[in-house]
């Protein structure tokens, strides 16, 4: 057993410490003067589609609002309904939520539907709006054993039920067990090469699922902070939810998720699939991101984001989370105050002041200048429609 | 001898032939002494995790680890018997009819193995994945699977009797009386559904999808919803006689005990109630999220959450603890003197 096995083996069950690498018990011993080369294998000579990152509508984010859709931590589906037809429309600018659904999916596509159930069951990706994503998706033809909702750990997925209840014949594929090895489910051609801190395996290979088996992505985050990449949105959803052996790009108190999140959503054909991004933002948290299970963090404030350019998205996630922690009078994401670190998870947990690593939100403008979307507020059409 | 989960007899070491226990979900009351555990005595690695409980029948250990090997553990010395190797992953907690171990598999299958040799006996198919625990009564077997379906068939062969669709995926393991099946469904209704023709006799709706277990106790069907409420209902017509909600969703099953039933949230807590009344006795918090079921003791509740927990039935205080065994759905084995616990992590302890 290695260490960080042990480390989960000890505390499995607990969701503050089903940490996937978020491992403080190792320290960088040096602060890390630079990211190191990564290298970047795609599928050779993919053609991109139009229909990529940034997609449809760059610098373009939609967000509707309604208090009633959560209530005492209950999503409403008929009001999740209402919110992301109202959201479709407004992105695309067509009258019907059919024919704004059209503009992403056709009938023949295999829709990948990539969740974020870290965190469950505190704050995870609304069951409620998957429903609602997939009867959508299946309103334009697509066959309901055409739809793939999927993750990376099949345990986070179980803890969330999703399998319960989502219709039948949708498949829910995690990609790896847990405990197993991470190459399983994995294209061996098709990775992100990089030694961040001497580890022995410097590859994190894309998922086989995503490689080859959907064709079009839809994306559907949370709306989190994240104690290493400072939040975790669309970006970091698709990044290191679609390849494996990402933890090793963080270690106590460093972390290297700027630049590794961007880079990751720029190799294809993750780029080319991923068409459309719906955050969840029914719940909130603003500190203990992202495995928290503590409702102290957690705000209910019933928000959807619609949005096809992903840095837009979470440059709109960002500021919001910040204002969230100004209002509570703890530190901003970006302060980086060495005392201000733990390598206690359980500090860390219940102390807004505290985190363990130096948080690095700068991967959501690392990831605008790679192409990928707009960073720049003052460039972002955010049309904020209240219900 | 054929024989059915049914209520176990006393005798030692008993068997635990089916989810919690027996087909009343007592897991195992008054069937074992109570005592803080000491030591593990043997740790049994499957090579994968375990996402289902265990059972037990005759010094054998029968537990399925999720890359599709059900493994049969010789709990003296801990060591394997035999190995069956299903076809696809497996999510089912194992049962027992007879010599017979029935389990569900992610291929659609139900899979009947003799427990002597490990040897397939016979097979049975449904569209989709089953990820209940097959429940065995007059020698039918009744599953049901994510395809929507309910299914009866031959517990001899694996010939179809009947099956009945519903309106979701089907993950509840079914509670089987003489007449009458109850069963919760993905669609957020509980059924209640003749066990001779699949008929359904009765349904009533929850807020949301169901991944708990009913039990049945003095005409009340116990079972918990995603819509965080447990519910229990009148078994004869469906109607809510009370419900009780909790912080979270429930996946947990209930175990029950006389006027006592104890079930778990995905807030983290474990709740004590009277049956008839719907008063909550206790509630204790047991770690941050539980998902699986709870079993009742002697004079004890455990549960496998972050680890193991016992807590005292009548108070609720957490009395030992121990940090293995954290497990997403399994179910503690409480067998004469030993605590049999499989792990997500694939570990399977024998603790005494």
């Amino acid at each position: 057993m290695d260490r960080r096995t042990f480390v989960k083996v000890g505390c499995i069950g607990s969701a503050s410490v089903l940490v996937q690498g978020l491992d403080p018990m190792v320290r960088a011993e040096k602060v890390p003067p630079a990211a190191p080369p990564i290298d970047l294998h795609g599928i050779p000579d993919y053609k991109p589609s139009p229909l990529g990152m940034p997609g449809l509508f760059p610098g373009r984010v939609v967000e509707v609002r309604d208090r009633n859709a959560i209530v005492r931590n209950r999503v409403s589906q008929p009001i999740v309904r209402r919110l992301l037809e109202q959201a479709m429309k407004e992105l695309t600018g067509e009258s019907s939520a059919r024919d704004a659904w059209a503009k992403f999916i056709e009938p023949t596509d295999v829709v990948g539907i990539k969740i974020n159930p870290s965190g469950a069951p505190a704050c995870c990706s609304s069951p409620e709006i998957i429903r609602e994503i997939i009867a959508s998706v299946r309103s334009l033809g697509v066959p309901a054993r055409s739809i793939v909702m999927y993750d990376r750990y099949s345990y986070e997925i179980d803890i969330g039920s999703y399998q319960v209840l989502l219709p039948p014949q949708v498949q829910i594929v995690g990609i790896q067990d847990a405990f197993s090895g991470g190459g399983v489910g994995y294209e061996p051609t098709v990775y992100c090469d990089a030694n961040f801190f001497g580890e022995w395996e410097t590859r994190s290979y894309m998922a086989s699922i995503v490689a080859h088996q959907v064709t079009k992505i839809i994306n559907v985050p949370t709306m989190k902070d994240h104690s290493a990449a400072g939040v975790t949105g669309a970006l970091k959803n698709l990044a290191y939810g679609t390849f494996n052996n990402v933890a090793r790009s963080h270690r106590a108190p460093h972390s290297f998720t700027n630049p590794l999140v961007g880079l990751m959503c720029t190799v294809e054909p993750l780029r080319s699939k991923a068409v459309l991004h719906i955050m969840d933002g029914m719940r909130q948290v603003w500190h203990g991101g992202p495995l928290t299970q503590v409702q102290a963090f957690i705000e209910q404030p019933g928000i959807l984001l619609v949005a096809t350019d992903p840095v837009a998205m979470d440059t709109i996630e960002l500021e919001a989370i910040e204002e969230k922690r100004r209002e509570s009078g703890v530190s901003s994401l970006w302060q980086h105050d060495p005392s201000s670190l733990t390598a206690d998870n359980r500090i860390f947990f219940h102390d807004a002041s505290k985190n363990l690593f130096f948080r690095q939100p700068g991967h959501i403008a690392a990831a605008g200048k790679l192409g990928l979307g707009i960073s720049d507020l003052k460039q972002i059409d955010h049309r904020l429609r209240p219900s | 001898m054929m024989m059915t989960p049914e209520k176990a007899t006393s005798k030692s070491p008993p068997d635990w032939p089916t989810l919690l226990g027996d087909n009343a979900r007592t897991g195992g009351h008054a069937q074992v002494r109570f005592h803080s555990p000491e030591k593990a005595v043997w740790q049994y690695r499957t090579g994968s995790p375990v996402r289902s409980a265990p059972v037990f029948h005759d010094s054998v250990l029968y537990a399925a680890s999720v890359n599709g090997v059900l493994h049969a553990i010789n709990v003296a010395t801990g060591t394997s018997k035999w190995k069956f190797e299903a076809a696809g992953q497996v999510h089912s907690t194992p049962s027992l009819f007879g010599n017979t171990v029935l389990l569900g598999c992610d291929d659609g299958k139900v899979y009947a193995v003799d427990g002597n040799s490990g040897k397939k006996l016979w097979e049975a198919g449904s569209q989709a994945e089953v990820w209940s625990s097959p429940v065995v009564r007059n020698e039918i077997v009744f599953f049901g699977s994510a395809d929507g379906k309910v299914y009866a068939v031959d517990g001899k062969n694996g010939q179809p009797t009947w099956s009945q669709e519903l309106g979701g995926r089907i993950y509840c393991t079914i509670y089987a009386e003489e007449h009458q099946l109850y069963v919760g469904c993905g669609d957020g209704k509980v059924y209640s559904i003749e066990t001779d023709s699949g008929k359904i006799l009765w349904s009533t709706a929850t807020g949301n999808g169901i991944d708990s277990s009913p039990a049945v106790v003095d005409n009340l069907v116990l079972i918990g919803s995603e819509d965080f409420v447990f519910y229990a209902l009148d078994a004869s017509n469906g109607e809510v006689r009370w419900k009780y909600e909790t912080g979270l969703g429930i996946a947990s099953s209930p175990a029950v005990s006389g006027d006592f039933a104890v079930i778990g949230s995905k807030d983290g807590f474990l709740y004590a109630f009277e049956v008839q009344t719907g008063h909550l006795r206790w509630k204790t918090a047991v770690g941050e999220v539980v998902t699986a079921s709870p079993v009742i003791g002697s004079g004890v509740v455990c549960i496998q959450a972050g680890g193991a927990f016992a807590l005292d039935m009548g108070s609720g205080k957490i009395v030992w603890q121990a940090g293995l065994g954290g497990a997403i759905q399994s179910v503690p084995i409480l067998a004469a003197d030993s605590i049999y616990l499989a792990s997500l992590s694939g570990e399977i302890y024998a603790l005494r």
